[in-house]
């Protein structure tokens, strides 16, 4: 048989570079919810508290991070015009952040600052700079670098110099590297890989998804270069004032500019949705465009406890802050984007070659709509409920809440499991 | 669309074949989504070129929907030689949505 005669197609990337870092990181949500579980009582201590730092690293890497590189190996062609400059290099970061993580993680779980969490630092780095050489590769190997190509190559610079701050810190236990001690550096370190790799990540690749799966022809490439600036200004004047050790009221500057940056974006969502295609939206990007409103949530977090806490009270907020973000709006967005991109990709991978060749399922088809539906709403209850446990604070609420949310990665991982391992019927 | 043949029956043949070739994201048929914007049947030589778009140049589906245009032609016409050729100029908008093609999308 003749091969088919089709011109000007986009060169997509191979199933079997993005699969694995979707599956570990389905594995890595039900580790998180697991350790939060056990962990719940963690919640009434100080943030630099093992169990803590365990879960945060879980959900941080293992959860959100792996599940980022996964979508932008598949989606980097799409961001940057062009295609991706190398399959090996993306084996490369799974595998060294893949066996790098579960190490950092035991590390801290045990709050041992030697070797164990130095290997693992060590392995997260060099996973993270095969992904940059594979991003930067992919974006200047393209004539044209739109925004978000920009979003993409920025945010992983950031998570290099999140991942190298976090091995300095490490080292910075034992033998003294830094001018201060390694938990005053914390909350740079922590902003470094939230605002420079997640926020900006998110929202570059959203701004493009969102408008995409929507159906929709909006796009405003202007302010997408604000959000950018205002997100950059605002991780940078951040780490100065910090650095500077200016009194509180300064940190009113870069929460200005970051909140002015979630807004933009988040207006940015509701006009390509005012002007989709199609009418019906499905549930997958109604749980991503909630997470654009849960975006909002960590900024009242802090100007809550800027504004109206004493700084006793400090502690708590910053665990009710990172809550918000790592189980709020990385999870929600991650939950809905999944059943979005990964149908497409084994669709792909199981029908490409099948098509108008017999009835194919459509890729919403691929994974269970009502285990999906169950797991949203175990989800939602469970974050709201965590978030209620953590204010009053309540051991038996936040049990209840991590238990709900246990529940929803199990039927998360029920699903991608479903999705991965689906094979055509007309075999 | 622009068809460029006199014979009917070819034309017919061709658009009830590509009828049913759906985006699988969107589940509505190419024809009336607007992209296909040209069949042109060379009858000396038998060839059958289709000019067609995506509603997106990065479309993940891109490779899905070109190859069932492609099968759904050379089932239709098994002796000519297909060829599919994407462009994107004009780029694909809303207005190339034939008024069947609003009715299912619910506008």
């Amino acid at each position: 048989m003749l091969a088919p005669s089709i011109g000007g197609l986009q060169k997509t990337t191979n199933y079997r570079v993005v699969l694995p870092f979707y599956i570990y990181a389905s594995l890595g949500f039900l580790l998180g919810t697991i350790l939060l579980w056990f962990g719940t009582e963690a919640v009434e201590a100080h943030h630099f508290h093992p169990k803590t730092l365990a879960i945060t690293h879980t959900m941080a890497l293992a959860w959100g991070s792996m599940m980022i590189f996964g979508a932008s190996h598949q989606l980097l062609p799409v961001l940057v015009e062009g295609k991706l400059a190398s399959d090996v290099l993306a084996y490369l970061t799974f595998g060294f952040t893949a066996v790098g993580i579960p190490i950092l993680v035991y590390g801290f779980y045990i709050l041992d600052m030697g070797l164990p969490m130095q290997i693992g630092a060590v392995l997260i780095n060099i996973g993270g700079a095969c992904f940059l050489a594979n991003v930067l590769g992919s974006s200047f190997g393209s004539d044209r670098r739109n925004v978000h190509a920009w979003f993409v190559i920025t945010a992983t610079l950031w998570l290099l110099g999140t991942t190298f701050f976090g091995l300095l810190l490490v080292l910075n236990f034992r033998t003294p590297i830094l001018p201060s001690n390694s938990l005053d550096y914390l909350s740079i370190h922590a902003h470094m890989g939230i605002v420079g790799w997640f926020v900006l990540m998110v929202i570059g690749v959203g701004s493009r998804l969102i408008p995409m799966f929507l159906i929709s022809k909006y796009t405003d490439e202007r302010a997408l270069w604000w959000i950018f600036a205002l997100l950059n200004l605002a991780l940078i004047s951040f780490m100065v004032l910090h650095l500077c050790g200016v009194p509180h009221e300064f940190f009113h500057i870069p929460i200005i500019l970051g909140l002015s940056a979630i807004v933009l974006f988040a207006r940015h969502c509701y006009r390509a949705y005012r002007v989709r295609i199609r009418k019906g939206v499905d549930r997958q990007m109604k749980t991503s465009l909630i997470s654009v409103a849960q975006m909002l949530l960590p900024f009242v977090a802090l100007i809550v406890s800027l504004v109206f806490l004493p700084q006793g009270e400090f502690p708590r907020i910053a665990l009710i802050y990172g809550f918000c973000i790592f189980f709020g709006w990385i999870t929600a967005i991650i939950l809905g984007m999944t059943f979005k991109t990964m149908p497409f990709i084994v669709w792909n991978k199981v029908y490409r070659n099948k098509a108008h060749k017999g009835r194919t399922p459509a890729p919403k088809d691929l994974f269970n709509e009502g285990v999906y539906r169950i797991m949203l709403y175990c989800y939602l209850g469970g974050f709201i409920t965590f978030v209620l446990g953590m204010v009053l604070p309540n051991r038996l609420v936040l049990k209840a809440a991590a238990l709900a949310l246990l529940l929803a990665a199990v039927l998360y991982v029920y699903n991608v499991a479903v999705t991965a391992t689906h094979k055509s019927k007309q075999e | 669309m622009n068809i460029k043949t006199n014979n009917n029956e070819k034309r017919d043949l061709a658009l009830q074949g590509l009828y049913h070739v759906d985006d699988p994201e969107i589940g509505l048929n190419i024809v009336d989504l607007g992209l296909v914007y040209e069949l042109d049947f060379d009858e000396t030589d038998r060839q059958l070129g289709c000019l067609m778009t995506l509603t997106t140049q990065f479309c993940p589906m891109g490779d899905a929907i070109t190859s069932d245009t492609f099968n759904s032609l050379s089932s239709s016409f098994p002796d000519w030689e297909v060829k599919v050729q994407l462009t994107f100029e004009p780029p694909w908008h809303f207005g190339m949505i034939s008024p069947e093609g609003r009715e299912f999308l619910g506008r």
